[in-house]
């Protein structure tokens, strides 16, 4: 029990040093692929007027206190009319026609050609390629729990926790270099898997396109609430009150 | 080097803070710049420097230089919408208008969204003193881009060309709204509405004056508004009493105000005599 481990400088050398910098570098190729990959948004002008529209409807709930009443009833009356206003009008749903749109379907490929793809690939032959051997060890006493996760790979009942085997090297490295990634290539770089794992599990990967519908709704419903105060009636009097204040 | 290197810090601040200064950007541009255009000096901002030398030159009319510019830009970047537009404003300069509509609709017609290409449009059409046409244009384009300050601030100006103050001061209603902090605006509105005349806006003028002078008691133009929106008021036929009393009370204090002004100026004051009548 006492006697230590001694891992062969080899396998410092050719495992430890080389899992590191192909998992740096197969970071480093993901972002520059998806860069290739990535194909401008194309933002459909519908969308870009809901945008606008519905900013211009918050400035006006905000803001309303500085225009006269009739302007702001004009403009809530355009707004919220019942049958045609800008946040009352109808529109067709838009949620059917996802799967159908094909540029949807090859955004979501090119997704799985930079995410899954190469984790599947690289993960595997890093598997392979260097399956079996421990690597390095933590500096502190783990539980037994922890074998799963630092020692795949390795079946062995006997050997302290604290020992990480090539694969789950391989992981941590994957989860680790995020700093790296935005030291090297800056912030917001495509090279961090672990991110985009993050969008898988909470499905946020699929995002729909807001539904304007409801965006609508919420704020049609809040301009109805605003009760309009001019904060000018009484402006001419402060004007001079305050001018009186002064001479006093 | 060092000289150099500040000329184009120079012009990144300009360009970062949106400040036009076409002038001085040329000038820098023909006396430091223009020879190492070729080189490195520039380095990763080179394009963008290209750009903004471009417009500046376009702005001063010295064609060459933007001629110069576009066509560096257009070797390095053959597909992009960016130096297409540049290229419209220069036939735009030339005063070919033609053909600057022409390259425009070819922008929309690829990107819809492209609202820079849809704002040079209109005015080109402002250029050629069609300004019915750039209205009907820019209304169009205000459905889409609902919350664009510039545009209903260009298309108040337009109305306000076409004596169409009803129209214009929708449009300033609307500027205040995307910003209620600006005393200009707020002068800009009661300049409507007292253009438009009447005791009902007349009051409104008054008050919003009031309100421009509440934002920057310096604001000059407020203070004469004030004075000559109460004055009619007082003098007007169908206020009622207590109005004008009100409104006598603001004659007075924006005639006091200016004295003030122009002693604090040190100024010769026998103008303000005039006001006095």
């Amino acid at each position: 029990m006492a006697i230590d481990l001694i891992v062969d400088p080899q396998i410092r050398v050719w495992v430890f040093l080389p899992i590191v910098l192909i998992t740096f570098l197969v970071g480093i190729l993901r972002h520059y692929v998806s860069l290739l990959l990535a194909s401008q948004k194309k933002v459909e002008t519908q969308q870009l007027q809901d945008s606008q529209l519905i900013l211009r409807s918050r400035y006006l709930r905000e803001n309303a206190k500085y225009i006269p009443k009739a302007a702001f009833l004009a403009r809530r009356q355009a707004f919220n009319r019942e049958e045609d206003g800008y946040l009352t009008q109808k529109r067709p749903a838009v949620t059917q026609n996802m799967m159908t749109d094909p540029s949807m379907m090859t955004e979501m490929v090119k997704g799985n050609l930079t995410n899954v793809l190469p984790m599947i690939v690289v993960g595997g032959w890093i598997n392979w390629m260097f399956s079996g051997f421990i690597t390095t060890k933590v500096p502190f006493p783990l539980t037994l729990r922890f074998k799963l996760m630092l020692q795949r790979g390795i079946e062995l009942s006997h050997l302290d926790a604290s020992w990480v085997s090539s694969a789950s090297w391989y992981f941590l490295n994957v989860f680790g270099l995020r700093s790296i990634y935005t030291l090297v290539l800056g912030e917001n770089n495509a090279a961090d898997q672990s991110r985009q794992m993050q969008d898988q599990m909470s499905g946020a990967a699929m995002a729909m396109p807001q539904d304007p519908k409801v965006a609508f709704k919420a704020e049609w419903e809040a301009l109805e609430i605003v009760d309009h105060q001019w904060a000018l009636a009484d402006v001419e009097s402060k004007l001079i009150g305050e001018e009186k204040l002064k001479s006093d | 080097m060092g000289v150099e290197k500040s000329d184009i810090e120079q012009l990144r601040i300009w360009r970062e803070n949106n400040e036009r200064k076409s002038r001085e950007i040329l000038d820098l541009w023909l006396v430091s710049l223009w020879i190492k255009a070729d080189a490195d000096t520039l380095g990763n901002e080179k394009y963008l420097i290209l750009e903004q030398v471009c417009i500046a030159a376009l702005d001063c009319h010295i064609l060459y230089v933007a001629k110069n510019c576009i066509e560096t830009l257009a070797k390095e970047f053959p597909n992009s919408l960016r130096v297409r537009r540049l290229q419209a404003m220069f036939y735009e300069a030339k005063e070919d208008f033609e053909k600057a509509t022409e390259i425009l609709d070819s922008i929309i017609k690829i990107d819809e969204n492209n609202s820079a290409a849809r704002k040079r449009k209109i005015t080109v059409l402002k250029a050629q003193g069609r300004t019915v046409a750039a209205i009907k244009e820019l209304t169009e384009y205000l459905k889409i881009f609902m919350a664009d300050f510039e545009a209903w601030q260009e298309l108040s100006e337009l109305y306000i060309s076409e004596q169409d103050f009803n129209k214009a001061a929708f449009c300033v209603e609307e500027l205040i709204l995307h910003n209620p902090h600006n005393h200009l605006l707020h002068q800009r509105y009661a300049d409507i509405k007292y253009t438009q005349g009447g005791v009902e806006n007349l009051e409104t003028a008054k008050s919003y004056y009031s309100q421009a002078l509440k934002i920057n008691p310096k604001n000059m133009r407020a203070i004469y508004g004030l004075y000559l929106t109460s004055s009619a008021l007082a003098t007007a036929s169908k206020c009622a009493a207590p109005k004008k009393k009100e409104a006598t009370k603001l004659v007075e204090y924006a005639l006091k105000e200016i004295q003030n002004r122009y002693t604090e100026a040190d100024v010769v004051v026998t103008s303000l005599a005039a006001l006095e009548i």
